[in-house]
């Protein structure tokens, strides 16, 4: 019996992944015990006791890797760990420098390579998009003023101001532009990205990279409802063989190991590429749904156990997510308060 | 046999904020007992409390870190140690035995550095403000000097006439490169024009040498981008000048602003995370140089990096004196250390270790310096178990500029220490006492106090 | 007394007000004093029976009893100023 940690259970309206993994992964082995790894005492997840079996608050990743590391090898000698699966940004860089560390202890990840995750970077993905052979928005990194405006005479109102990691704001006109510009530098640094705005169908790919050029499936899907956050709220399952073709061969090129999100325009001609996530998004159930349970996969993938490749989902699949409540006493609570676990 | 004791404390729980953890030391025992083998009891036995404390393995390991960094990637680089920083004799000796030379803003500086034992030639005189005399003494001495306004070159001019001599120099350019706030006050700006114009006066006067280029885009910069833009103006501006005035430009000077790992306030990222490593910078500058400079062109790159390499060697240990409860019901603690001595307090959130373990969860702190003025915080919000009188405090790194700008005001300078590659504590500074500060009075006699005891 | 009748504390050393609906978590000298306050015990008697349970001294305890006291004021589980 398998012991599994997820992290992202903060299932809210701007939900993390880990729920949706847990849920894959109770339907590819009933067996399995999965912890939830949380940050608050009231992340909904710790209380979805028929999901997740037990959930530890750990220390944020800001207070440093020793403390992170200490906190999942209390977990593995305590009550057994074999594998982790980070789900959220901020923890990444995190474990992907502690993968090997982590594997003497005996806990398995399957995550990309540190230059893997790089590539991920906004300003790197026009070199990422020529590799593979599909577009990007016309893009140019700058740094000052004087660059910024050179910038957006080049490509014409409207653009896309983003940041390098966070942020992107659709801007009409120079003072608009030079505002979002002061206002992302301050918040996240340099360099600022300056995008042609690309009109299309958004669509978005969801797979798990065997690191060695091949995968263990793909699932493309269209958001049909996003939120007012920008989530996906309804989805259907597309099979756009220009794009899953782009996919594969980013798999292929890069050698990708682990989960990902390739996020992406889609054209009546062209693919452009938008963003890659170096982990799963928080959709990842609806992969599951269509019959490709990449979460359980890359699990196996973790412990050395060759996983399934086909991913033959079918098209016009629809993702339909909802609200639900649950009553329960303050019995979780006080114990994830007072030690931490429950 | 009695329990061990804690003091008691209640935290209300507010969403959002329910994380054992939380910003905190709840399972991290920041615990520092020793300093470089030397326990903290001891030294603080020994010199008293407050205390200043420099590793010199860690000193030395930092400029090696950031010397095989550059020299690894670039064939011909000076390190010049920037003596604002920290000119401490000590400090500065170790840096220029491991082969810094002297980086100075201002004629106290240079005849520090000239009383220590540095050649004139192994100085480098920056600054906007540069008394005639010392730009005699500095061009007499061979230092080189980085101009900083019309000015200055009419005053070298003056001293090159009046010695018979035709100094080398260097100019001091400011320019874009896409660090907010753009430092646009010392120098000559590269965008407007005024660079070139410096040197049309230069060439036009044909009583000076030009043959370097400096320039300092800014302190605790986070962005190594911002040097690669630097080092291609730069590059680019010397060969303009080398091809319309026949000036060989020698050295490029890129000045220092690397970061510590520090924790800036009002950054939420740690600094191993937010802080790129000395590899990211060098990695950047010397791409750039390499990519925009001329086959077998390889003028001398000069680095002024202080805080990078200091701020690290250093810590001070402070000793709790009371503690109190705030009116918002926040914890506070006094303690003998404040702003007067700890300037850069006002920039960094300080890593703070305990000289022993206390038991109780952490709750956010403040901590009080011992002045008698409300701008006298040390923290406005650290996590600390609940301390006991006479805690010392362990906080680092605050090797760069607090012994240079730290300032006497209502209390005397404490000792500072510096901690051998020998495992030896030698006392660098002594802590000041009344003598040091009545020293220069001058009571009329007429105002003499004719009280008696 | 009343307010610090109605808490409901664990041993784990966490509270939980009925009328407010706050919750509070606790260690276990404050859980210590809480549970005499709650019995009604004089602040003489609480520093009495902190120096024999625990390894502390009269001086110490008697200033963190004060300090716990308006900590429980300032989270407003103690009503004015109450001759505990």
């Amino acid at each position: 019996m398998y012991k599994v940690a997820v992290s992202g259970i903060n299932a809210v309206d701007n939900p993390g992944p880990g729920v949706g993994i847990a849920k894959s992964l109770k339907e590819g082995d009933k067996e399995l015990r999965v912890f939830g790894l949380a940050y608050d005492a009231m992340e909904p997840g710790i209380y979805m006791d028929w999901l997740i079996d037990r959930s530890f608050i750990m220390p944020y990743p800001s207070e440093g890797e020793e403390l992170f590391l200490n906190r999942l090898l209390y977990i593995k000698e305590k009550y057994g760990l074999d594998a982790v699966i980070p789900a959220l940004d901020a923890e990444l860089p995190l474990f992907i420098k502690g993968a090997q560390y982590l594997k003497n202890l005996g806990i398995k990840t399957f995550l990309p390579t540190q230059e893997q995750f790089n590539l991920r970077a906004k300003d790197k993905l026009p070199e990422v998009a020529e590799r593979i052979g599909v577009k990007v928005p016309r893009t140019v990194v700058v740094t000052s003023y004087e660059e910024l405006s050179k910038a957006v005479s080049e490509l014409g109102f409207p653009v896309m101001i983003k940041g390098i990691f966070y942020k992107a704001y659709k801007v009409q006109n120079m003072a608009q532009a030079t505002a979002y510009f002061n206002s992302i530098v301050s918040e996240w640094g340099y360099p600022i990205i300056v995008q042609e705005v690309v009109s299309g169908e958004e669509m978005n790919v969801v797979g798990v990279g065997d690191g060695e050029g091949g995968h263990f499936g793909l699932v493309g899907i269209k958001k049909l409802w996003i939120t007012s956050l920008g989530k996906i709220w309804t989805g259907v399952t597309v099979k756009n063989e220009k794009l899953l073709e782009a996919v594969e061969g980013f798999v292929s090129v890069y050698s990708w190991r682990g989960a990902f999100e390739f996020e992406c325009i889609a054209t009546d001609s062209d693919v452009y590429l938008i963003e890659i996530n170096p982990r799963f998004p928080a959709w990842v159930y609806f992969s599951t749904g269509v019959g490709v349970n990449l979460p359980y996969r890359l699990l196996q993938a973790a412990l050395g156990v060759e996983p399934e490749r086909s991913w033959d989902y079918e098209a016009g699949k629809l993702y339909v997510r909802y609200t639900d409540d649950l009553v329960t006493d303050m019995g979780r609570f006080q114990k994830i308060v007072t030690s931490g676990e429950v | 046999m009695k329990k061990p004791y804690e003091k008691p404390v209640i935290f209300k729980l507010k969403t959002g904020f329910m994380n054992k953890f939380g910003g905190g030391s709840y399972f991290l025992k920041k615990v520092r007992s020793e300093i470089e083998g030397i326990s903290v009891d001891e030294l603080v036995k020994e010199f008293g409390s407050p205390l200043f404390v420099f590793s010199e393995r860690k000193l030395r390991q930092k400029f090696r870190e950031l010397k095989n960094a550059f020299t690894l990637r670039y064939p011909n680089v000076e390190f010049s140690w920037s003596y604002k920083t920290n000119y401490l004799d000590a400090i500065c000796a170790i840096l220029h035995d491991e082969g810094e030379t002297a980086e100075v803003v201002s004629e106290f500086e240079y005849e520090k550095a000239r009383r220590l034992g540095v050649p004139g030639n192994k100085i480098i005189y920056n600054g906007p403000y540069k008394p005639l005399d010392s730009l005699r003494v500095a061009v007499r001495e061979g230092a080189r000097i980085n101009v900083d306004h019309f000015e200055e070159i009419a005053d070298l001019e003056q001293v090159a006439d009046e010695l018979g001599a035709k100094p080398r120099i260097g100019i001091r350019l400011n320019m874009d490169t896409g660090i907010q706030p753009q430092w646009s006050r010392f120098g000559f700006n590269l965008e407007s024009g005024q660079a070139i114009d410096a040197v049309k006066r230069i060439a036009a006067g044909g009583k000076l040498e030009l043959v370097g280029l400096h320039c300092h885009i800014g302190t605790f910069i986070l962005e190594p981008r911002a040097y690669e833009q630097e080092v291609k103006k730069m590059v680019e501006f010397a060969y303009r000048i080398e091809e319309e005035f026949g000036f060989k430009i020698e050295y490029l000077d890129i000045g220092g602003g690397f970061p510590s790992k520090n924790r800036l306030r009002g950054i939420y990222l740690p600094p191993d995370v937010a802080v790129p490593s000395v590899d990211e910078f060098a990695e950047g500058v010397c791409n750039a140089l390499l990519s925009s400079l001329r086959p077998g062109d390889y003028p001398k790159l000069i680095l002024e990096s202080g805080r990078a390499i200091v701020d690290e060697a250093g810590y001070l240990i402070t000793t709790v004196h009371a503690a109190k409860r705030m009116p918002n019901g926040r914890k506070a603690y006094v303690v003998d250390a404040g702003v007067n001595i700890l300037f850069t307090a006002f920039w960094y959130h300080f890593n703070v270790e305990l000289d022993r373990e206390v038991n109780g969860p952490a709750e956010p702190c403040i901590l009080y310096g011992p002045l008698c003025m409300n701008i006298d915080v040390v923290d406005d919000m650290v996590q600390l178990p609940p301390l006991p009188r006479g805690t010392r405090l362990i906080l680092s790194p605050v090797g760069a500029y607090n012994v240079t700008q730290w300032m006497q005001f209502i209390r005397y300078r404490p000792n500072v220490v510096l901690i051998g590659e020998n495992g030896e504590v030698e006392l660098i500074r002594e802590a000041e006492d009344l003598s040091d500060i009545v020293r220069r009075e001058r009571l009329p006699e007429r105002l003499e106090l004719k009280w008696k005891d | 007394m009343g307010k610090l009748q109605k808490l409901a504390m664990s041993d784990e050393g966490f509270i939980f007000d009925p009328e407010t609906g706050s919750s509070f978590t606790v260690n276990q000298t404050g859980l210590f004093i809480l549970k005499l306050l709650k019995e009604g015990k004089s602040q003489e008697e609480v520093v009495e029976a902190l120096t024999e349970e625990f390894d502390v001294s009269r001086e110490e305890a008697a200033r963190d009893l004060i300090d716990f006291l308006e900590q429980l004021r300032l989270n407003g589980l103690l009503r004015e100023e109450k001759s505990v």
